[in-house]
């Protein structure tokens, strides 16, 4: 038991941070919000020199095989920095080609994500914004050599960059046997596919994604045909745990910012900081991201041990929603007028990190998760077991 | 990062759950229930032995006083299944981490083995009528007097000095120097003549709050100094540097299982407790709302248990606090406040049952719990002075 980064992974987290400081400045996410393909391709370009899309993708295909949470450490300094780049659109579904793909499909996307030659994205929700089965309408029907795909898929991240896109279908009815989805890899200009650009609070590139019979190879299933949901679980699992690790990053900088303002700010005579009841705020934004990065790591760490780990997902994610929202709303409420004005950088962090709360489970639907684990399933929990009881 | 308990430390909570469940018997429970969970009856004191027998007190301190060597976090599972079913033993809030940081060889070799044995326990003899969050306004004097120091002076909300064997005394020994650094620290034994304790009843005492209740203590005490006479080889540390030697030990006393227990325990029992009843048919686990605070407790418990496990990760790396404590005792705290305060509002009007009620729920510990829980946001350290610590040590912000 030693729940604090080992020398490795501070080294690692550090050297992110001094590559990002020095190549990431916030006048690099102003530009880029305004920017039609919303990522600088030279800091890109820098970033797969690094190694860093590869971190933990198979050495078999380019990648340095590590740890999850080798991923999640650059992710949370990458939030930090707000580097605008399709990072964790990217990672997040060749991890799930890694896992779940087959030999071809593993050979045509990995090594092209770890050398940054190759831009991804995923597609899960639709009108029913919810993160379950049921809400996966979009349909796949065979013909012959292909699928068709029809459908709308909402809130698709860098959809306007990404040449390829895991998309989740609805291919059979749920029955008992599977849930009737099914995952395909589709490239991003196969004829039929329309995409609008969504203008978001996180000013950040997202699209709805029409697929109006949409062509697809069977070749380009992901997983098997009717049991993609298990695939598309531990996808959005890996999505949500690597979002929470950039929250933590982006939470933890807006509040050092509010507190080194607290410090230097004058009012009645003598820096505001030196109010207790400004030292309190300062206090609580603090514990509340340090309580919400202690969550990410356990949920990373299971993970990595592999682990059943959606529980602690769903209790990283709940908790992120509530307390880094908090505090850097609280961390606006400390800069007073200046915290509201454009000019001032501090909504670039404000924004993103409200934005995040509201992607990948809201707080009502990770306690759903929770709830049913902990409520519904038969025999005494108690906090530290080793298992909780998977709903 | 690591947050597993290694194979033998997952057998050692098997094997203290197994004892637990051979040896403290109903009778024990009852005894423990009848004295307090700070005192010690004739079976308890038996049981206890037997704890000590397995060498399961005192684990992680250092063998030639009578310890195990091992490591903070083994210490921590007995200590923790121990305290689920609401009995005390060794380690934290011994006063051991203090007296193994600041004291003598003959302090060390004389009071850690009694600690061991069960002989021995201290009582917090820290707050005064006029000092409490403000401690180190103390007035309580020790004068010297050749080999002797003379102590006059009260202290209050003294919850072990009608049980224990020795108090822990932070006294005044230069009134002249500046507030912090006039002060020492003696461990002084309760039958020295001129030491009077007279009782303090609290709000759980009649009727008498289960065993488990947070702050469930029935009664506390003040204690009187006149003239006590003591040998200079009682103080522990440095002559007035007590305040240090005492936020030593109140920092090493946040960190373990009987502060974390404190504010979580009400967690798993309202969760355990939903799932078997439903009261008469309302069944409040099926309740979408109650369902949902359920779980939001738990994320907040979960926090509870990895803030403690980042403090003892820290202790074990021989590291030192900067915040982490103090955090851990602001957000624990409050936590269980806001955990017994939901579960009132589940529960209804049976929340309302104390422990000598008809139709109380678990022998009314939740109501009870609404009685104590705001106390462990005072004691040893308010949660206003542990936000004061965090944003002054931790983030470095200017005093006012």
């Amino acid at each position: 038991m030693d729940v604090l980064p080992s020398e490795e992974e501070q080294m690692v987290k550090n050297l992110a941070r001094e590559f990002l400081e020095a190549e990431s400045p916030p006048r690099l996410a102003r530009d880029m919000e305004k920017d039609d393909q919303g990522y600088p391709p030279e800091l890109w370009n820098k970033m797969a020199q690094l190694g860093w899309f590869g971190m933990s993708i198979p050495e078999a295909y380019d990648g340095q095989g590590l740890p999850l949470t080798y991923l999640a450490l650059i992710l949370e300094e990458v939030g930090r920095s707000i580097a605008p780049v399709p990072f964790h659109s990217t990672v997040v579904p060749a991890l799930t080609i890694a896992s779940d793909g087959t030999e071809e499909q593993r050979q045509e996307v990995l090594p092209r994500v770890s050398q940054g030659s190759l831009i991804m994205t995923w597609a899960f929700q639709e009108q029913d914004p919810r993160l379950l089965p049921e809400a996966v309408q979009a349909q796949a029907v065979a013909d012959g050599d292909h699928y068709v795909i029809t459908g709308t898929k909402m809130f698709v991240d860098n959809f306007n960059v990404a040449e390829k896109c895991l998309v989740a279908c609805r291919t059979a009815p749920a029955s008992a046997d599977n849930q009737g989805i099914s995952m395909f890899l589709v490239n991003t200009n196969t004829p039929g596919i329309s995409h609008t650009p969504l203008v978001t609070l996180a000013k950040d590139k997202q699209s709805k994604v029409e697929f109006n019979q949409v062509r697809v190879p069977k070749a380009n299933l992901v997983g098997e045909l009717n049991q993609g949901w298990t695939v598309a679980q531990a996808m959005l699992d890996r999505a949500t745990v690597l979002l929470c690790a950039q929250m933590v990053g982006a939470a933890r900088k807006d509040i050092e910012m509010a507190i080194e303002y607290a410090k230097n700010r004058v009012a009645f005579g003598r820096p505001i900081g030196a109010f207790q009841s400004v030292q309190h705020m300062c206090a609580d934004m603090t514990i509340w991201v340090d309580g919400a990065q202690l969550l990410t790591y356990e949920a990373l760490w299971k993970m990595d041990e592999g682990l059943p780990a959606s529980i602690e997902v769903s209790q990283a994610k709940a908790f992120c929603n509530d307390k880094c929202q908090a505090a850097v709303r609280s961390s606006q409420v400390l800069h007073g007028g200046m915290g509201f004005m454009m000019e001032f950088d501090l909504h670039l962090w404000y924004r993103r990190v409200t934005a995040w709360t509201m992607r990948l489970g809201t707080s009502f639907e990770h306690r759903a998760r929770i709830s049913k684990a902990l409520i519904d399933q038969p025999g005494k929990v108690w906090l530290g077991m080793d298992q909780i009881p998977v709903a | 990062m690591d947050f597993a308990y290694t194979p033998e430390q997952q057998t050692l909570r098997e094997e203290v759950r197994q004892f637990i469940a051979e040896y403290v018997t109903p009778e024990i429970l009852a005894e423990v229930e009848e004295s307090g969970v700070r005192s010690r009856g004739p079976k308890t004191r038996e049981m206890y032995q037997k704890v000590a027998d397995r060498g399961w007190i005192g684990i992680s301190w250092p063998k030639e006083y009578g310890g195990q060597g091992g490591s903070r976090i083994d210490q921590y599972i007995v200590e923790e299944e121990f305290g689920r079913v609401g009995v005390e033993v060794g380690g934290a809030g011994s006063g051991a981490p203090a007296i193994l940081a600041a004291g003598t060889e003959e302090q060390k070799k004389y009071f850690l083995p009694g600690l061991i044995r069960g002989e021995i326990s201290f009582a917090l003899g820290f707050t005064e009528p006029q000092a409490g969050a403000d401690l180190a306004g103390l007035q309580c004097r020790a004068v010297r007097d050749g080999d002797e120091f003379v102590i006059n002076g009260q202290k209050m909300y003294t919850t072990r000095a009608h049980s224990g064997s020795h108090i822990y005394l932070m006294a005044r020994t230069d009134p002249e120097a500046p507030r912090h650094k006039g002060i020492s620290i003696f461990l002084v034994p309760m039958e020295t003549p001129g030491i009077t304790v007279r009782p303090l009843w609290t709000i759980q005492n009649d009727p008498p709050a289960p065993r488990r209740t947070t702050y469930g203590d029935r009664r506390t005490n003040e204690v009187f100094f006149e003239d006590v006479h003591i040998p200079a080889s009682c103080m522990l540390g440095e002559e007035n540097t007590g305040w240090y030697v005492g936020a030593l030990g109140l920092n090493l006393d946040r960190v373990g299982a009987s502060r974390y227990l404190l504010s979580v325990q009400r967690d798993e029992d309202i969760i355990n407790w939903v799932k078997e009843n439903d009261m008469g048919g309302y069944g409040p686990s099926q309740d979408p709302a109650v369902r949902d605070r359920l779980a939001e407790l738990w994320i907040e418990a979960q926090v509870c248990r990895l803030m403690t496990m980042r403090s003892m990760s820290l202790v074990e790396r021989g590291g030192t606090f900067t915040y982490e404590g103090s955090a851990e005792k602001v957000w624990a705290p409050e936590h269980g406040v806001k955990t017994t305060e939901t579960i009132a509002q589940i529960l209804g009007a049976y929340g309302q049952l104390l422990s000598s009620s008809e139709d109380n729920i678990e022998g009314g510990v939740f109501a009870h719990n609404l009685m104590g829980a705001f106390q462990s946001g005072i004691n040893h350290g308010s949660a206003q002075v542990m936000r004061d610590q965090v944003a002054r040590r931790g983030l470095g912000m200017p005093r006012g």
